[in-house]
């Protein structure tokens, strides 16, 4: 059986779909995680499990949610979960008053949160079965209880029969039914109602008895028939309500006490500034300076030992230079920076589940929409600092088009986890103890080159209307420290093995480059090597940003293209084969290849590949979103040109004020 | 993009207005709606802003707007543009 879950956004249709298979999908807690469909199988059953992502209603709103609508609608489950957050049952029996005008078994899944209690609200699921006429069961899908239950009634099919319902007033079903008896097909009531509400996905099936119902209907009520059918269907729930739910007296959330801080008029901003500081500064300030020498000694003691066994062993010269000039320093290089990446997954984790994300597009929604964004793409910023694929995928969820795409296209400049290593090598080298402030600066640069960018791409290229702000915001909850561990484990462990797989393999064919000439001799002096030609012939791009000719920078930034923390490897590889005597890893030590740099320079190259065209994994996304190659190729080319111009702002503005010229 | 801002009035109870007139603490009733986006005005429905509805005013974004309004023991933001299309009358 194919078995749907539908339900609200962050209603917690993921973390059930996760209980229900095993499965470790990413949840957050702000309305819309899921945006594409999902499928996988129930535990101990050969039925497919589908996540859709959240909807409030069969008339989608987004793109995303059409996916939902589409797949429940057309695909035709056999069973539909529906998942209703007790904490908002109302809104939440809107959608299953919707789902049960289909011809579909539907299962109503109760997620029971801690909240209730709290809340003082106390529900009765039998009552709620009987008045429904459809199966009812309660869950918890965070504490894991009653997905026992549900199994078992799925699996013995248990469920019961669809009866459609009425919940409209009789003059309303009526109509219903006289529509119905002309329509062909499956989903007949749902059809009916849809083209009574003049739905414009159905006005093409339209009949003249469909207009003279309804203008029947309008007349007596004085309203348009949309309105009346949301009204009574509404009303209907709220009766239901009284029926099977009471709240106990209201009391002052922890929400609304945290809100009070986090919401506050004036401290709102600075709060949100001073966390955004605080996970850079902590990543690459505190945590970065203090593993980045006891790495580096390992790393060294590491490559001594294996080129000692090699040599030892027999090995020729040049496979020796391979595995400790190439793979070592490459690889080496990358690994090097696992414990500031911890801490960035862990800090965008933090933000993500806790339900301080959706605050966050709340109170900057205001300012958004004053350069033409809406507040919602703070979440494809956010989640974008982790990576900026799903980042760039997050921007499903914004309804206007236009809007969609320039978040598409400002999304990439969020320094992501891979740039991180870039930074944290900068930064760390050139200012040391600041080294926290000044990767923090670069995070704040970039907010401020989006904010623009975004005022002169709306002002000049994407003019079309603004959208609405409507979300619900979100209940804080303290995070799940099983997920918590899960997901920073998953992304440190799939940067792992990034660095074990592509880098490995980059710094592999760039070892090949440097260490052969054109007519393949092995030996070469490095600059006389077919990379440095290479470098050579697209140095001139580089020199305004750096004020050098360097084919070792030239060639390290392209490879930002294949996944930026291979632009540190690059370079550990060019630094280590240029020495004549390999004198640890310090890839920007004086008098080396890199030695040129200076602070400006270094904080101009890395605005450089910070907003230069993102990875080929981001380009693809970008693709996808902006749907089309040639789209896409724009995009690059506009992001590569900002970069290129404001590196050279960047080491020009800098020059003149440390009197470098 | 530019804004054309409405004077907000203060509303007694049984006086009829919108959404954007009422105050923090009061309690309204939804008369009706007039978006003149039928996509917009459709979300609003669906978000469960039907007439006979009561809202109140839970917090307002440090910038001044959106506005967090309570209804259906949920909590849900939207822009004052908006709740200028929504009729009311306060209630309490």
């Amino acid at each position: 059986m194919r078995i749907a879950l539908v339900g609200n956004q962050n209603s917690g249709k993921t973390s059930l779909f996760n209980a229900l298979t095993g499965a470790h999908q990413k949840v957050g807690n702000w309305p819309g995680v899921t945006i594409e469909r999902k499928e996988g199988r129930i535990k101990g059953s050969k039925h497919t499990l589908i996540d859709l992502p959240g909807i409030y209603s069969l008339s989608p709103y987004s793109p995303e949610e059409e996916v939902s609508r589409q797949y429940a609608v057309e695909e035709k489950p056999d069973i539909i979960i529906n998942i209703i957050d007790v904490t908002s049952l109302e809104r939440s029996l809107y959608l299953t008053t919707q789902l049960l005008e289909l011809d579909c078994k539907v299962i109503i899944a109760l997620n029971m949160s801690d909240l209730l209690d709290k809340k003082g609200i106390k529900i009765d699921s039998k009552a709620l079965e009987e008045a429904l006429h459809t199966t009812v069961v309660e869950v918890s899908a965070l504490k894991g209880t009653g997905i026992d239950k549900l199994i078992k009634i799925i699996n013995e099919n248990q469920v019961l029969d669809n009866v459609h319902l009425p919940i409209y007033a009789t003059d309303i079903e009526k109509s219903i039914k006289k529509i119905e008896a002309e329509l062909e097909g499956s989903h007949q009531r749902f059809v009916a109602v849809k083209l009574l509400e003049r739905d414009p996905r159905y006005q093409k099936s339209a009949t003249d008895l469909d207009q003279q119902l309804i203008k029947e209907i309008e007349e007596k009520y004085g309203l348009d028939t949309e309105e009346i059918i949301a009204n009574q269907r509404y009303d209907f729930i709220t009766e239901l309500r009284k029926k099977v739910c009471t709240f106990g007296p209201r009391k002052v959330t922890i929400t609304d006490r945290l809100d009070k801080v986090f919401l506050n008029k004036f401290a709102a901003l600075p709060i949100f500034a001073a966390i955004m500081f605080l996970i850079y500064f902590l990543a690459v300030g505190v945590v970065g300076s203090a593993t980045v020498g006891w790495i580096e000694e390992l790393m060294e003691g590491l490559s001594e030992w294996v080129s000692g066994a090699l040599e030892n062993g027999g090995a020729s010269e040049w496979s020796i230079s391979l595995v400790v000039d190439g793979v070592i320093a490459g690889v080496g290089a990358i690994l090097s920076f696992v414990p500031q990446l911890i801490i960035l997954f862990l800090c965008i984790c933090l933000l993500e589940t806790t339900g301080y994300m959706s605050r966050i597009t709340f109170f900057l929604d205001r300012l958004f929409r004053k350069i033409g964004l809406s507040g919602k793409a703070l979440i494809p910023f956010i989640v974008g600092t982790g990576c900026s694929v799903p980042g760039v995928m997050a921007a499903r969820a914004i309804e206007n088009a236009e809007e969609k795409k320039m978040t598409v296209i400002l999304t990439p400049f969020i320094p992501c986890s891979a740039k991180l290593p870039i930074i944290a090598l900068f930064a760390g080298h050139f200012f040391g103890p600041n080294s926290g402030i000044v990767s923090a600066s670069l995070y704040f640069f970039a907010v401020i080159v989006i904010i623009l960018l975004a005022y002169l791409l709306r002002k000049f290229v994407f003019k079309g209307e603004n959208s609405s702000y409507i979300s619900e915001l979100p209940e804080y909850k303290l995070p799940n420290f099983k997920y918590l561990f899960r997901d920073v484990s998953e992304k440190t462990l799939a940067f792992i093995k990034r660095a074990g797989t592509i880098i490995l393999l980059c710094s592999i064919v760039i070892w090949v480059l440097l260490s052969f000439n054109w007519k393949f001799e092995y030996g070469v002096e490095v600059a006389d090597s077919i990379l440095a030609s290479i470098g050579n012939a697209l140095a001139w791009l580089f020199y305004p940003m750096i004020g050098h000719w360097s084919w070792e920078a030239t060639v390290s930034a392209v490879q930002g293209l294949v996944a930026k923390e291979q632009v540190v490897s690059s370079m550990a590889i060019i630094a280590g084969l240029s020495e004549d005597v390999t004198e640890g890893h310090l890839i920007l030590a004086e008098g080396g290849a890199f030695g040129y740099f200076n602070s400006v320079s270094a904080y101009a190259f890395m605005v450089f590949n910070l907003f230069s065209a993102p990875c080929f994994g981001a380009l693809g996304a970008m693709k996808r979103e902006l749907g089309g190659t040639k789209a896409m190729l724009k995009a690059a080319f506009f992001q590569t040109g900002i970069a290129w111009v404001l590196a050279i702002l960047v080491f020009l503005v800098g020059s003149l004020l440390t009197g470098g010229f | 993009m530019r804004e054309r801002r409405r004077q907000r009035r203060r509303l007694r109870k049984g006086e009829r207005g919108h959404l954007i007139d009422l105050q923090k603490g009061q309690v309204a009733k939804v008369l009706g709606l007039h978006n003149d986006s039928a996509a917009v005005r459709r979300r609003l429905f669906d978000m469960g802003i039907t007439s006979g509805v009561e809202i109140k005013i839970k917090k307002i974004a440090p910038l001044g707007d959106p506005i967090d309004i309570e209804l259906r023991g949920y909590e849900l933001c939207i822009r004052k543009k908006d709740m200028e299309t929504i009729d009311i009358e306060v209630i309490e």
